[in-house]
């Protein structure tokens, strides 16, 4: 398990960095094979980057379905929680279980249909094709323009990621029932800015100067959850 | 009358808390197997080809720059810069906090983290400059709220990729209203600092302003690079966007070296899991907008309003209504995924140009952001000052009020928006 949470993590940051670098070095060789350098041009000449934009949008789609089944582990994907927060524990905690069913369903249908899709479109056939049985009149299925990637292949993020994502939404399910944590994202936070320390400093300036002016109490801590 | 099922199970559903994006694809599915005849085989290509368009990959980019720069060197250099032009004013501190909340939105594409970088260095040093918290913390909440509006935005990005529009062009009519509500806002400012005799700054000398700008010069590059780059037309945004991370890391990591190369992982990490959610989001919103479109709910809408004798003035009017209302509840993202494809047709019919209904749709969600229930900004400002949510409220209203002006400014004066892309020559 802990295996599976960080070959996530580290897919999807590589995806992430990957897809940059990739840009950026498509973006440089468009501007750098224009320079008259001698030996440099003629081979950035010979180097063809035109299919960059297309695997820069397959990592990214690939990053986006991952990402989202380890949103779903981190808690970050956002809901409308005005109305269940009023509610007393007993409800809100029925509420929150119906949505994590919820997405474990929608997630199951989305895999169900995608893989359907994938199969249909080009998997059958390699399939068949790989074990050496009759392919009949399946059809090989269409690939993709620049990279000419089988496009079952690109596309099996999304039964892949999706499936995982159900899964995801079941262990917090499971882990929501036996211990009521639900993992939570807090988007107030942004991360490399140490918030404690400087709202520490801030009490001890305000009350040092201004004894009578706002300071912050355990009160305001419980209206921020909200 | 699909219309009224089609929301009424999407309301029901995003209101038990689930998540806006499970809500979303949720509803089409209930729809589709119940009530049409769409084959099934279509939306789930849209499923695959949601999201593949490489201007929504802009998204991630803008994210993982704006994760770079939050890491405290850029924001702190730019307020030294601001502090030494605009500092000895009325105001002092607090101006330069409007004026740096401005210069740091024209690097990053979010309001949150333009309250963060900035907030979190500037509101304890006003508090030391004998400031009350809450006005420090008004004047940050509210000019955070820039973050979206001065390009690069990621909310603007993401009303493009709803209504087809350009992607440069937004982000060039973003540019003046940016500049005007940051006056707004900065001149409520300077009036209340004055009445309530507020402390100043020194002066700062022409050289001291020369040294802060040289080393805040870094980080205004990037603005060069990136509106400089779409306008040139040396990169498309999303390329902009991609230049614009690799700058900010390079920044951040050699010359500010502010964090290690060993810190790139986990801000990696985090980009990716923030965008994910974000083009989780667009996939089903995709998927939304295109049962939308078969079930000829816009047109319906659009007849209707027609009907009804709606002209722009009421059109823009009721628009901006419903998005201040559903800036209650969810966040800009979602607002702008689910609202566009729906107005965006009427709008059409009625005359209003495409670029100028996109910028009061970002105006809005910058208003909705600094007042609760669901304002980021607000819980921003809360974590960093341990305010609570109600008196923040009460501290944000006079910058809130003068938002809401600039709103009813920014609807019915349309050349303000498009006098800059139009003399530009990108529309």
């Amino acid at each position: 398990m802990k295996f599976l949470d960080h070959l996530e993590e580290w897919f999807i940051s590589f995806l992430m960095g990957g897809a940059v670098l990739i840009i950026f070095a498509a973006v440089m060789h468009r501007y750098t094979a224009g320079l008259p350098i001698p030996v440099v041009q003629d081979w950035l000449l010979t180097l063809n980057l035109g299919w960059a934009q297309e695997l820069c949008i397959i990592m990214f789609v690939w990053m986006a379905k991952f990402g989202a089944a380890y949103g779903v582990r981190t808690g970050i994907h956002v809901g409308v929680d005005v109305v269940i927060n009023q509610m007393n524990a007993k409800t809100r905690s029925k509420f929150i279980i119906f949505g994590l069913l919820a997405g474990a369903t929608f997630t199951g249908i989305v895999t169900t249909l995608g893989a359907n899709f994938i199969w249909e479109n080009g998997m059958h056939y390699f399939v068949f094709n790989l074990f050496g049985l009759d392919t009949g009149v399946l059809p090989e299925g269409p690939t993709t323009p620049d990279l000419e990637w089988p496009t079952w292949a690109v596309y099996s993020a999304v039964p892949l990621g999706s499936c995982l994502m159900c899964f995801r939404f079941l262990q917090v399910l499971v882990n929501f029932i036996k211990s009521g944590d639900l993992p939570h994202h807090d988007h107030s936070h942004v991360e490399g800015v140490d918030e404690n320390i400087i709202a520490e400093i801030l009490i001890a300036e305000t009350n040092a100067d201004a004894p009578n002016s706002v300071v912050a109490t355990g009160d305001n801590k419980k209206e921020v959850k909200q | 009358m699909s219309s009224i099922v089609l929301f009424s199970i999407l309301l029901a559903l995003m209101l038990t808390g689930m998540p806006i994006s499970i809500s979303l694809g949720l509803t089409v599915l209930t729809f589709l197997f119940t009530m049409t005849q769409v084959p099934l085989e279509s939306v789930a290509l849209k499923l695959f080809s949601g999201i593949e368009k490489f201007e929504i990959m802009a998204i991630p980019f803008f994210i993982l720059a704006g994760n770079f720069l939050t890491h405290g060197g850029v924001a702190r250099r730019m307020i030294n810069f601001a502090t030494s032009l605009v500092g000895h004013w009325y105001g002092g501190l607090a101006l330069s906090g409007v004026m740096a909340c401005a210069l740091f939105a024209a690097v990053s594409g979010s309001s949150p983290a333009t309250v963060v970088a900035i907030g979190s260095i500037l509101i304890p040093g006003m508090v030391k400059a004998g400031f009350p918290m809450r006005f420090g913390a008004g004047v940050i909440t509210t000019s955070g709220a820039l973050g979206i509006l001065i390009p690069p935005s990621i909310v603007m990005v993401m009303y493009a990729i709803a209504t087809n529009t350009s992607v440069g062009s937004l982000f060039m009519a973003g540019v003046i209203p940016g500049i005007v509500l940051a006056s707004m806002l900065g001149g409520i400012t300077w009036y209340r600092a004055r009445k309530y005799n507020y402390p100043r700054q020194p002066k700062a000398s022409w050289s001291e302003r020369f040294r802060a700008f040289r080393e805040s010069a870094w980080g205004l590059m990037l603005i060069i690079v990136v509106m400089g780059g779409i306008y040139t037309g040396i990169f498309t945004p999303t390329e902009a966007a991609a230049m614009s991370a690799v700058y900010s890391f390079f920044v951040a990591v050699f010359i500010y070296k502010d964090m290690g190369l060993k810190d790139v992982p986990k801000v990696l990490l985090n980009s990716a899991n923030m965008s994910a959610m974000l083009l989780y989001i667009i996939t089903n919103a995709v998927m939304f907008s295109f049962i939308l479109a078969n079930e000829n709910i816009p047109q319906e809408l659009t007849n209707w309003m027609i009907e009804m004798g709606f002209g722009q003035i009421a059109f823009l009017l009721a628009v901006n209504v419903l998005l201040l209302m559903a800036g209650n509840f969810m966040e800009p993202s979602s607002i702008m995924l689910i609202f566009a494809p729906i107005v965006f047709p009427v709008a059409m019919k009625l005359g209003i140009d495409p670029i100028h209904l996109g910028v009061i749709m970002v105006v809005n969600m910058e208003v909705g952001m600094c007042h609760p229930p669901v304002g980021l900004n607000l819980y921003v400002a809360s974590g960093l000052t341990k305010m609570g949510i109600t008196e923040l409220t009460v501290a944000v209203w006079p910058w809130l009020l003068t938002m809401l002006i600039f709103l009813a400014l920014t609807t019915y004066v349309p050349t303000m928006t498009l006098w800059l892309p139009r003399v530009l020559g990108m529309m």
